[in-house]
């Protein structure tokens, strides 16, 4: 996926402003429409002339729709038990690594969409929704203790629960790659980096890359100080099958959403 | 198998210093002992779950836990030593959650009685032990320095902490006893470079991210990543950037050929192992500290220094 082009992005986030010139990157944006913002010329408020000064409103809305069944199973999850905690002060996208690269990735926004079970907000997301590189900086940030790191990972499982034909197109090497790990994880108990390296170059259409210059030269001289045998050689714990069982048998048996697809 | 000696230390290598990331494990090894420590490889391990599996529940505690189990259960050990950040992360956030979870605990013993592996239930008493502070608190610098016969003098290191390792407090408790490092600005490291002869430098990316976790799926990114942190340690002079994480290895690197088509010569700089910069000045040859390992070449500069 190619990083998103500052214009092309401006586009999308609904007239995003840069706040100020150092935190370029953090860019003013509110989940109102713009229709439903309303500047008014001459007001008066109980007797007061508010013109020209307090002038900017929003058409008073009614959001009865929340879901809170969605929150609830938010809450649930081991990655998202800590949402109620959540109250929207944004650090988290301040001090996120990803913001700067693809500006429409928010924290804060995608935590508030899923309080309110707003699906139809974060449908609009998906693309950059997995874009977390988990470095912890926003929990480690956080005032409340929300983990915001973690809930991206909730917020993984409710798109593959309530988008999966999105899931399919737009995150298909995210997903591919996840299921190469969990098999990989749950099934021998121990990862094959080269195994790992060679199978997502296969998935996402590049193994003609691994005959390229550079990874010819980094597959040969694995090769020649023996590392690249070592691997062969890494085997599976003993007994692992048991562990291996019990595990898959624990994700079958859970009725949270994070039992979506056990990775079995 | 024997329980441990005083001077000994349970020790989880995981799976990439076993593998490709031999240089970390082995160098870890000699500079601990030559420190009075010697590190026992925990038998029969499992991976920790490098963070694929947050989305599984209490099965992403069982594959950490499960090691801390087999430290207690054959080698005697609450505590478990890694040289690994991200095994470092998913060890600390299993132990600290099931400690205030009662819920998730019961769900891994839940697991760990299914397995049927051990006769006794998983107590969370113990420790994970990251190798950088683990050598700074229980030997110290000044047994660093006693140490050093080959001062690195003239070498300007970059130390890059990565996210992992002190990040984020609430699990891996950094500023709190035993550990004491800042998780904002760690220091152990530079402390560590400084008493080895080196010279340090001040470059602000030394927490940053490597994007190492999606390196697979969005090499962009961590491209992006990459090349800013080591453009920033060139420009302030490094003459190496010293790691202490197997996945920043990989991103910053096993890639570094690749960032460097991408972003040009400003981002090509030799990485090294911190642990390899400490054996090197401990006496041990540059093939014992296992330089020619890393792609990015750090023989070349070594050999230009006189070292």
């Amino acid at each position: 996926m190619a990083l998103e082009k500052h214009d092309k992005d401006k586009e999308n986030s609904g007239g995003g402003r840069p706040v100020a010139e150092k935190g370029e990157h953090i860019v003013a944006r509110h989940l109102i429409e713009d229709d439903n913002i309303k500047e008014e010329k001459n007001l008066v408020i109980d007797g007061v002339d508010v013109s020209g000064r307090w002038n900017t409103f929003i058409i008073s809305r009614v959001d009865s729709d929340f879901d809170r069944s969605f929150f609830e199973e938010i809450k649930k999850t081991v990655a998202g038990s800590r949402i109620n905690r959540c109250w929207q002060c944004g650090m988290c996208t301040a001090s996120c690594t990803v913001t700067p690269l693809y500006r429409r990735f928010n924290p804060r926004a995608f935590i508030y969409m899923m309080q309110l079970g707003n699906l139809k907000e974060l449908k609009k997301y998906i693309d950059v929704a997995w874009r977390c590189v988990g470095c912890y900086k926003c929990s480690q940030r956080c005032p409340k203790q929300v983990n915001p790191a973690e809930m991206m990972e909730a917020l993984a499982l409710v798109i593959k629960k309530y988008f999966p034909e999105e899931v399919k197109t737009k995150l298909k090497l995210d997903e591919e790659v996840k299921k190469i790990y969990e098999d990989m994880i749950i099934g021998h108990g121990r990862l094959d980096l080269a195994k790992l390296h060679t199978s997502a170059m296969q998935k996402s259409g590049r193994t003609k890359e691994l005959l390229g210059k550079i990874e010819r030269d980094t597959i040969f001289k694995m090769a020649k100080d023996g590392r690249a045998f070592s691997i062969l050689r890494l085997g599976k714990p003993h007994n692992w099958s048991r562990s291996k069982e019990a595990i898959e048998n624990y994700l079958r048996k859970l009725n949270t959403i994070e039992n979506g697809e056990a990775g079995v | 198998m024997d329980k441990l000696k005083e001077n000994q230390a349970a020790y989880y290598p995981g799976c990439a210093l076993l593998t490709i990331d031999r240089a970390y494990n082995n160098s870890s090894k000699l500079v601990s002992k030559k420190m009075g420590i010697e590190l026992v490889e925990i038998p029969d391990y499992n991976c920790c779950g490098i963070g694929e599996m947050k989305s599984k529940g209490a099965a992403s505690m069982y594959m950490p836990l499960r090691n801390m189990m087999l430290a207690k259960n054959r080698l005697g050990s609450k505590n478990l030593v890694m040289a690994c950040s991200v095994c470092y992360h998913e060890f600390s956030r299993s132990i600290a959650r099931v400690k205030e979870n009662q819920n998730e605990l019961s769900a891994v013993n839940e697991i760990f009685k299914e397995a049927g592996e051990f006769n006794e239930e998983f107590i969370p008493d113990g420790e994970a032990r990251h190798i950088l502070e683990f050598l700074y608190n229980e030997k110290g610098v000044e047994e660093v320095k006693k140490n050093v016969v080959k001062p690195l003098k003239g070498l300007k290191v970059a130390p890059y902490y990565g996210c992992l390792y002190s990040r984020p407090s609430m699990y891996t408790f950094t500023d709190k006893k035993p550990k004491m490092d800042n998780s904002e600005r760690p220091r152990f490291m530079h402390e560590f470079l400084e008493a080895l002869g080196a010279e340090t430098v001040f470059y602000g990316n030394e927490v940053q991210c490597c994007g190492g976790r999606n390196v697979v799926q969005d090499e962009e990114t961590s491209f992006a990543l990459c090349s800013q942190t080591i453009s920033k340690a060139k420009k302030a002079g490094a003459d190496v950037i010293a790691l202490i994480c197997p996945k920043c290895a990989g991103a910053l690197d096993v890639n570094q050929p690749k960032i460097v088509e991408k972003f040009g010569k400003d981002s090509e700089l030799p990485i090294v192992y911190l642990t390899q910069l400490m054996a090197l000045a401990f006496g041990f040859s540059k093939k014992e500290a296992e330089f020619g390992d890393m792609i990015s070449e750090p023989l070349k500069v070594l050999n230009e220094k006189g070292f």
